[in-house]
């Protein structure tokens, strides 16, 4: 098991590689954080089909804009900030073209059919009334595990702001859920 | 329940959440992604190459066109410039005409006139 500086080196030397046109080089950064990419991604959008064309638009936009990356940078942190990006891109093109619908319910292939419930359902919808980022905040905090911080790097929003989107966030799930909930 | 905290009432909310946002968790499914993903990273480089090598083929045509519009565009400002150089010309060199022709007239007229009153 590689300590984190190991990895560190060996991904700036895959990364290195790419620059210099090494396909296997991309595919090698494209294997290592498409799982992180597409849970950054999916905080941000509402189907599991708009995160994956985010994904494959935010890995394209990384292809193109790599040579101008600097290997003594986190590639991650590089990489999730274009993955966010991509994201809200979709979000803002998917708001122009639906502007007068929101969908009633959101497909989610790779579901067990019989998870879904009253709960789910009302979740569901009620994370739509919350805005682009207070949602990926709650989600990119409560599901995925992101400090403040690196969610306030990843959406390019101050550490205070990430804070106070995720109270507001919480604070309208509350609301929006508290007749069918368990706990009072 | 306090409204500042998320309290641990809220455990069956983010477990809803967890379940809803969970990613897949198949390998082969992330095996297919990762496809998806360089294949559209390839066919959107393929995309900006042909771009590239349009834009490439094309621009001697517009830099020709560019400079043949400038062209056109000077000799319109030119001949514009002579039109009106000589519209310019034409109407100064009128008014001599009409004022010596009208001196004359009027000269005349007043000697008519005075040898019209004179002679009564």
């Amino acid at each position: 098991m590689p300590t984190p500086a190991e990895g560190a080196a060996a991904e700036r030397a895959i990364v290195v590689a790419a620059q210099r046109g090494a396909d296997d080089a991309f595919s090698a950064l494209v294997r290592i954080h498409q799982r992180r990419a597409y849970a950054i991604v999916r905080a941000i959008v509402l189907s599991h089909e708009d995160a994956e064309d985010a994904v494959q638009e935010g890995f394209l936009h990384a292809h193109r804009a790599l040579d101008r990356f600097r290997p003594d940078q986190p590639f991650g942190a590089w990489l999730y900030r274009i993955m966010a990006n991509a994201a809200l891109d979709l979000v803002r093109r998917r708001k122009v073209r639906d502007a007068d619908e929101l969908p009633e319910s959101i497909p989610m292939p790779f579901r067990d059919p019989a998870e879904s419930g009253e709960l789910r359902e009302r979740l569901q919808e009620a994370l739509t009334h919350l805005t682009t980022r207070q949602r990926a905040v709650i989600v990119m905090h409560d599901v995925e595990g992101f400090t403040h911080g690196e969610i306030g790097r990843t959406l390019g929003i101050p550490e205070g702001t990430a804070r106070s989107d995720l109270h507001h966030a919480r604070a309208a799930l509350r609301r929006l859920l508290q007749d069918i909930r368990s706990t009072p | 329940m306090t409204h500042d905290r998320w309290t641990s009432g809220d455990a069956e909310l983010t477990n809803a959440l967890r379940a809803l946002y969970a990613a897949p968790t198949e390998e082969r499914y992330w095996d297919a992604l990762e496809a998806r993903i360089l294949a559209h990273v390839a066919r959107g480089d393929e995309g900006a190459m042909w771009w590239g090598e349009l834009m490439e083929m094309v621009r001697p045509g517009l830099v020709a066109a560019a400079a043949l519009i400038l062209a056109a565009t000077l000799a319109m400002v030119r001949s514009q410039q002579i039109e009106a150089r000589s519209a310019y010309a034409s109407v100064i060199a009128a008014p001599s005409t009409l004022e010596a022709s009208s001196r004359g007239a009027s000269v005349g007229d007043g000697d008519v006139a005075i040898h019209y009153l004179l002679s009564r």
